[in-house]
């Protein structure tokens, strides 16, 4: 027995050292994925197998990975889908709908060879992929999207390394606090420009039983946004020089803002449980009057001026004084970073798929521009516009030329700053978490990089 | 069956399918575990070999201590919760004279069918700092007792704990009551004939004939605990801040969100090695030998 037993044990282990092994293989996969010539092992090589190249009208099918997942997702893809019909009649998009997920599903297909033709990718997405080499350099295919692209908007086709990777659609997109001019007149509280102006108009509305400021702080994004809006008080560049290492969360200027929030919250600037509300929660407070403010991005603005109309009017962010908040009103936490519709390296035709993600782009952006009514989108749009601006779009679109932008968290650079701020940001909006806290968690992650 | 034992063959037959199974499917991905937590990976470029770097930055990371402090709080609570009451109702629906036994044990195991996404759902509702259930009740007795549950920094392990015993409990259960009544009768008469009350029969004959089962039950607990990950993931996203990760939320958060497959496989090859020892030390603990009746 004892023999049959030391039989199996040994089976076992030769077993696991063949697991072991086979890592070694992975490393060679990779390594060959690094030099763009994984051959055979790439389903999107297959997905196209019986594709020809774009000259030919014979039909090609490629898989796109994009976002479908409500009305603000499927509009543009659907009308993407429609215009390329009559564009590339000969293309057919297969569609593989991307999962919020933090581009877990998109690793793991890239991981295992099964990469789509075509996938939206942001600045993080960008960083690994280019990597691992997991994304195609779009320099010289990228020709007439260059022609298109807005000015102002070349941050977010082009990365530090000078290349192009992704077609991006959406321009320099930002943070903004939006809030109810009815319920500010109607209660006599003054829009705060001041910090202090600011904890007035927490109270007042405290005291009427009117959540100050509705914030979906379970998502950690609007807490790092909110954080952020005060750092870029003190700081133009915001939380961008804190990712870059620039700068230290103990800085004044940072601490400073970590310590105002933390003030404010204290004196019930938010909602009861936050941190466990969600978007639909938070916006639900603001749209039916409960709320007086709401933080989100200038996306919504179509939401809140369909709930609101005319009361729906949006403040620049209150400063420690007078003269600190006229020089720093237009400075807005957020920004656009390079991300967009890019390209499988390991793609049958490479030259066709980049045409395609780059034609989808531009078709998003013509969507957004004419049926969304957002002038914050990437490339020129000469199409006539159908739904006009809302009142605050078209304000809003006044401050464009002379805003200053800081980033989103999601166009931070550094992964682990990244989740270290998430974290602590959102740590913040409880009020039972110091500014110390938040000052030696975020700096453990700046000097970690 | 000594004929059967005789024949290696057989039993080598019979064991590899099971053994091929256990080592694809939990031996090779513990293997790889401990292998990668020796890398700097990010799941996709070319690995590089760190040595026990990982280890060494683990235990100066206060998030891993966090971390191990919350699963340590959780294992602790449903363990003591979901055995303690799951004995209770056991003891309790094993006696015959006990009216609605059938409902009670239906009930109890209800929660351990439902999805734990529909739980946690559930409890997200029951634990809303503004129109939640709990909050509803303390108002209704006249206690001004109101809870953000789950965003307060200190409370919410304990929260998101409770929802995990409630869930679980009716396994446990189901487990003790089996228990129970494989338990010869004769035993209780016996007790009975020497004027053993009820309380003192089931202290000193059923649960300590139970050791077995209640060993089982303490290593399914302790090891569920240690490995948390949904609740916190549906109910709190590790929030607020990092107070309700767990090692199992940190090794997602270090793969998944940061990118370091390497150091989320440190603190997952850390999670191994402690459910192990806790498993070897309940053993040890109620070590004795299997009674046969």
């Amino acid at each position: 027995m004892r023999k049959w037993t030391l039989a199996l044990i040994s089976a076992t282990m030769v077993m696991g050292l063949a697991a072991c092994g086979s890592s070694n293989d992975n490393k060679e996969q990779n390594s060959a994925n690094t030099g763009n010539q994984a051959a055979g092992n790439n389903a999107a090589a297959a997905n196209a197998g019986d594709s020809t190249n774009s000259s030919s009208t014979e039909s090609v099918k490629l898989r796109i990975y994009a976002q479908y997942a409500d009305e603000d997702t499927k509009g543009p893809y659907d009308y993407a889908v429609a215009e390329l019909k009559k564009a590339m009649p000969n293309v057919e998009l297969e569609l593989d709908v991307q999962a919020q997920d933090d581009g877990q599903k998109l690793k793991t297909y890239a991981a295992t060879g099964n990469l789509p033709d075509i996938f939206q990718a942001g600045l993080d997405i960008i960083s690994t992929f280019k990597k691992s080499g997991n994304i195609l350099e779009l320099d010289k295919y990228a020709d007439d999207f260059k022609a298109k692209i807005q000015p102002s908007a070349m941050n977010t086709l082009v990365t530090d390394d000078g290349h192009i990777y992704a077609f991006p659609y959406a321009g320099n997109e930002v943070a903004m606090l939006f809030y109810n001019k009815e319920l500010f007149a109607a209660n006599n509280v003054k829009v705060p420009t001041t910090y202090d102006e600011m904890m007035a108009a927490v109270n007042a509305f405290n005291a009427k039983g009117i959540t100050p400021l509705a914030l979906f702080a379970k998502e950690k994004w609007p807490t790092v946004a909110l954080y952020d809006m005060f750092a870029s008080r003190n700081d133009p560049a915001g939380i961008t020089k804190l990712d870059k290492g620039e700068a230290k969360a103990s800085d004044p200027e940072y601490k400073t803002a970590a310590e105002e929030i933390v003030k404010l919250v204290k004196a019930g600037m938010l909602p009861k449980g936050a941190t466990n509300l969600n978007y639909d929660q938070a916006a639900a407070l603001f749209h039916e009057g409960k709320a007086a403010m709401f933080l989100n991005g200038q996306w919504e603005i179509d939401a809140s001026t369909k709930a609101l109309g005319e009361k729906l009017g949006y403040m620049y962010v209150p400063a420690a004084d007078a003269a600190a908040y006229e020089s720093s009103k237009l400075t807005f936490s957020g920004g656009g970073g390079p991300g967009g519709y890019a390209v499988n390296p390991q793609t049958k035709d490479p030259e066709l798929a980049a045409k395609v993600a780059a034609f989808i782009s531009l078709k998003y952006a013509e969507f957004k521009f004419t049926q969304r009514g957002t002038p914050m989108v990437a490339t020129k749009v000469d199409a006539p516009v159908v739904n006009k601006f809302p009142p605050v779009m078209e304000q809003l679109s006044k401050d464009i030329p002379s805003m200053k932008t800081t980033a989103f968290s999601w166009g931070l650079s550094n992964p682990k700053f990244k989740a270290a701020i998430e974290d602590a940001a959102q740590s913040l909006m409880t009020g039972g978490y110091s500014p110390d806290d938040f000052v030696s968690d975020v700096d453990a992650a700046i000097s970690s990089k | 069956m000594r004929k059967y034992l005789g024949n290696k063959t057989a039993i080598l037959l019979f064991i590899l399918p099971a053994l091929l199974l256990y080592t694809v499917v939990v031996f090779y991905p513990v293997v790889q575990v401990f292998y990668r937590s020796l890398f700097d990976w990010d799941g996709l470029s070319e690995a590089k070999f760190i040595a026990l770097d990982n280890y060494k930055r683990l235990f100066h990371d206060h998030v891993f201590f966090t971390s191990l402090y919350n699963s340590a709080v959780f294992a602790v609570i449903i363990a003591i919760v979901q055995i303690t009451i799951g004995t209770l109702l056991a003891f309790a629906v094993s006696e015959a004279a006990m009216r609605g036994r059938k409902f009670v044990r239906i009930t109890v195991f209800i929660p351990v069918v439902l999805s734990i996404t529909v739980v946690c759902q559930l409890w997200l509702a029951m634990y809303n700092g503004e129109y939640g259930l709990i909050n509803k009740l303390f108002e209704a007795v006249g206690l001004s007792y109101r809870q953000d549950w789950l965003t307060d920094r200190h409370t919410a392990i304990f929260a998101l704990a409770a929802v995990n015993a409630w869930q679980y409990m009716g396994y446990h259960f189901a487990l003790l009551l089996a228990g129970v009544k494989s338990i010869p009768e004769s035993y209780m008469e016996a007790a009975r004939i020497d004027g053993a009350s009820k309380m003192k029969a089931h202290l000193r004959i059923t649960m300590p004939m139970l050791a077995e089962t209640y060993k089982f039950c303490l290593i399914l607990a302790f090891t569920g605990g240690l490995n948390a990950f949904a609740n916190m993931y549906i109910m709190t996203s590790g929030g607020p801040g990092t107070t309700t990760y767990t090692l199992t939320y940190m090794m997602f958060r270090s793969a998944f969100r940061v990118g370091e497959f390497g150091y989320g496989s440190a603190s997952a090859a850390f999670l191994v090695i402690e459910c192990l020892i806790v498993t070897l030390i309940i053993n040890k603990l109620i070590a004795r030998d299997p009674i046969v009746y």
